[in-house]
């Protein structure tokens, strides 16, 4: 292993250079107040007393939150079923993989740019809707379009890890369960679910996390009075020009994240018990 | 006794590959039945049907005189253990054994007792809270057989449990296996390739090959009484002689009579002789019922498994002449080209290819400097089926050629009607360098001089090959010199395996001993 360690030093460089100064710099940003240069900076909590003092900012965090929320349920939902099935058709497995992944060769923009048509008053959807006689349905700028857009764009991730670690799992598992009485729905529920816990784990995080942060999907599909936490933050930076309150909603952000990725790690380990 | 499961006539495909062809097999209560044999013989493909696991094509799987094929495996009162043990990562040893007591919705107080009672029959008490995959081996393989025995099932099926323990774990977990089973008082269905396994545990041995039963008995009666060379051959080690029944208690091997316990054959039948290697013993000469060379021995620990070899097997003496040939070279054309003279079968001259001539005169042509090899595009030579010598001219696209000399000569060929073999060789012509290059000697002195054995036989049967197992010379390999060197190519003669305590040499002439009952008779075929 020694010897191999030299090898890893560029990308300790890089990590340093592109991860660890600018985290530190958001710190410091943070927990500074405005002046024109960095040394000029004095530190204060004020960013964040605005950020708790101000009703507004809190319900867009609990808006940001619940958006996240139901988007990793819905796909968590949407996902496993599909996810089960991938791992247990050996033969069709690559396809089914390519399918799903497929969305993700085109650009994330352009894909979700894409609903905008679909949805609109006069769009696709409403136009098809017209023709069996329905009223227009008004989506778009809506709850329900940004969550659509989010779940289309991030359930391929909860798909992906769900299946890899269900299509890893020995068979001879269920045919244990089988022998100790278990039938189909039991195995399910006392091995195949625990067992699979990992990938939906792995899939939360990696759904979660974008949903709650992200900023082009509300914008596009949420219009521009649907406001999450990541266009705060977007429009902190670059509309006011204000680093160090944008950079304040960034660590608070961080942690709420860092928060509920402990949490979850945390059923991760008391998983499983048959009772 | 009452039974408990009878297959009959079990039927499985698998990839158009018949993996059961018609088992039948009745499995009484309190039994260790052992199912023995290669892999692939099927074994496991039972025990997966009895478990539920997999469907039969055809037969009948009945289980206290019910029908149960269709029976789905968690309705069936049987429990496995694992190859792999299947043991659930994600619950600790408790929880693994008290899986199937929780489906059944049991009270929490008895599936306590129950584990706990497990733990320590399997001798693992303490270890409740313990992580699986902490776990040796060994004690993953205790845990296994905990889980399963706690439902009290009337039948174990056990797949090959113990074959990834380290041979000392193996036999500990034999006994404890077989200490355990005595005390549960139920069948144990057990699959296994080691015929030491099976012999150590089984009240009921079923050996089997190639999806059929071969015999069906006690670990005694398969050892001592085996019903064909198979079995024999796989439960211990045995010699295996053809012999001929004279009559009731009287058999003739190697042209002697011997007594023996077996009776009820056939006056004058073909029959096969076993005598297993403990049972003979290396005498004096003048004490033995058989005499003979000793061949080999090697030390085995307690004792020497020696080889002593009663009659020779058939040989052959061929010349082998070797030469300081040189390549013939094309400066030129950058090409050698090399061959030698060759001896031919006349019988051989009639289906003559130039293929065989090239083999036979390990013609190569190559670039000296790249060292590729090039191919040889043209034969000259006229040949008739006379003896005589006729020369042959190998030729390269740009013209390099050699010219070597084919000696059609009768065929040189030893019968041997005792052995009922017949050997050929021819002699043949070899450079120093080939010589000194071969990888395997051997076996390209075999090449080299043509040489096979085959069983002689009157009907005009395609040919029964026959192995060289010996081939001899004088020379040294390494620094051989122009000239002509005998070379001896033998097949295997009558050998027999002896395990005896006593030490010889190599080389030293002995007698074999032994008794009547020592002498196991079976049925040819």
């Amino acid at each position: 292993m020694k010897r191999f360690r030299g090898m890893a030093y560029p990308y300790v460089l890089f990590i340093c250079i592109l991860v660890v100064v600018p985290m530190l710099l958001i710190i410091a940003y943070a927990f500074t107040v405005e002046g024109t240069a960095f040394f000029q900076h004095q530190f204060t909590l004020g960013n964040f007393a605005r950020f708790f003092s101000d009703a507004v900012f809190l319900q867009v965090l609990i808006r940001s939150l619940r958006v996240a929320l139901f988007t990793t349920v819905i796909c968590l939902l949407l996902g496993y079923p599909a996810a089960y099935c991938i791992a247990k058709s050996e033969k069709r497995q690559g396809i089914l993989i390519l399918i799903i992944t497929l969305p993700t060769w085109i650009n994330m923009l352009v894909r979700t740019y894409a609903w905008v048509g679909i949805l609109q008053d006069n769009g696709l959807l409403n136009t098809v809707l017209g023709w069996f006689g329905i009223a227009p349905l008004h989506l778009m700028y809506t709850d329900f379009a940004v969550v659509l857009g989010m779940v289309y764009n991030f359930i391929p991730f909860m798909i992906l890890e769900i299946s890899s670690v269900l299509a890893k799992m020995d068979p001879s598992f269920l045919e244990a369960a089988e022998d100790l009485g278990a039938d189909k729905k039991q195995s399910f529920l006392h091995v195949t679910l625990p067992l699979s816990l990992p990938g939906i784990i792995s899939g939360i995080t990696l759904v979660f996390l974008p949903s709650v942060s992200a900023f082009f999907i509300p914008k596009l599909l949420g219009g521009g009075s649907y406001v999450l936490i990541g266009n705060i933050i977007e429009t902190e930076f670059l509309t006011a020009g204000n680093w160090s309150f944008g950079s304040a909603l960034s660590l608070i952000m961080a942690a709420i994240i860092m928060l509920s990725i402990y949490l979850t790690r945390r059923i991760d380990k008391n998983r499983g018990d048959v009772s | 006794m009452k039974k408990l499961i009878e297959l009959k006539n079990l039927e499985k495909t698998f990839d158009g590959q018949q993996v059961l062809k018609g088992i039948s097999l009745d499995i009484y209560e309190n039994e260790f039945v052992t199912l023995l044999g290669p892999s692939g013989c099927g074994k496991t493909t039972i025990l997966r049907i009895i478990g539920g696991f997999l469907e039969a094509d055809g037969g009948e799987v009945l289980f206290d005189g019910q029908k149960i094929n269709d029976v789905p495996p968690y309705e069936r009162e049987i429990n496995t253990v694992f190859q792999k043990y299947a043991l659930f990562p994600h619950l600790n040893v408790y929880d693994n054994i008290a899986f199937g007591l929780k489906l059944r919705k049991e009270p929490k107080d008895v599936i306590e007792q129950k584990v706990i009672r497990m733990l320590r029959l399997v001798g693992l008490d303490g270890f409740a809270k313990r992580r699986v995959n902490e776990m040796s081996g060994g004690q993953q393989q205790r845990v296994a057989i905990a889980r399963a025995l706690v439902n009290e099932p009337k039948v174990l099926l056990l797949d090959e449990p113990l074959g990834a323990l380290d041979l000392k774990l193996r036999k500990e977990m034999q006994r404890e296996l077989k200490k355990i089973q005595q005390e549960v008082g139920i069948t144990f269905l057990f699959v296994t390739h080691d015929q030491e396994e099976a012999l150590t545990m089984s009240d009921k041995i079923v050996v089997m090959k190639e999806g059929t039963i071969q015999q069906i008995g006690t670990p005694t009666d398969i050892y001592n009484e085996p019903v064909n060379r198979y079995v024999a051959n796989f439960i211990g080690e045995s010699n295996i002689i053809e012999g001929t029944m004279r009559g009731d208690y009287l058999v003739e091997f190697e042209d002697r009579m011997f007594d023996c316990v077996d009776a009820g054959f056939e006056k004058d039948e073909a029959v096969e002789v076993v005598i297993r290697p403990e049972d003979l013993d290396v005498v004096p000469v003048t004490e033995g019922k058989l005499r003979g060379r000793v061949k080999s021995v090697l030390f085995k620990g307690v004792h020497y498994d020696t080889m002593v070899e009663t009659r020779a097997g058939t040989s052959i003496t061929v010349q082998m002449t070797v030469r300081d040939a040189k390549p013939a070279v094309s400066s030129s054309a950058e090409e050698c080209i090399s061959a030698n003279d060759f001896y031919l079968d006349i019988e051989d001259v009639e289906q003559l290819t130039d293929a065989r001539i090239i083999a036979r005169a390990d013609a190569q042509a190559w670039n000296p400097k790249t060292d590729e090899f090039l191919s040889i595009s043209k034969l000259k030579y006229s040949i008739e089926p006379k003896n005589g010598v006729y020369p042959v001219t190998f030729e390269t696209h740009s013209g390099t050629s050699i010219t070597v000399n084919m000696i059609v000569a009768d065929a040189n060929r030893v019968q041997n009607k005792e052995n009922g073999e017949e050997i050929y060789a021819m002699n043949f012509f070899k450079s120093a360098d080939e010589i000194q290059e071969s990888m395997a000697l051997d076996h390209d002195l075999i090449t080299w001089a043509d040489a096979s054995a085959w069983v002689l036989n009157s009907e005009n049967e395609p040919d029964i090959r026959v192995r060289i197992s010996d081939v001899r010379y004088t020379f040294d390999p390494e620094n051989i010199q122009p000239g002509t060197y005998d070379v001896t190519f033998s097949t295997k003669g009558y050998e027999y395996k002896v395990s005896t305590t006593d030490r010889t040499e190599v080389g030293d002439v002995v007698g074999l001993a032994f008794v009547p009952e020592d002498l196991h008779i079976m049925r040819k075929g």
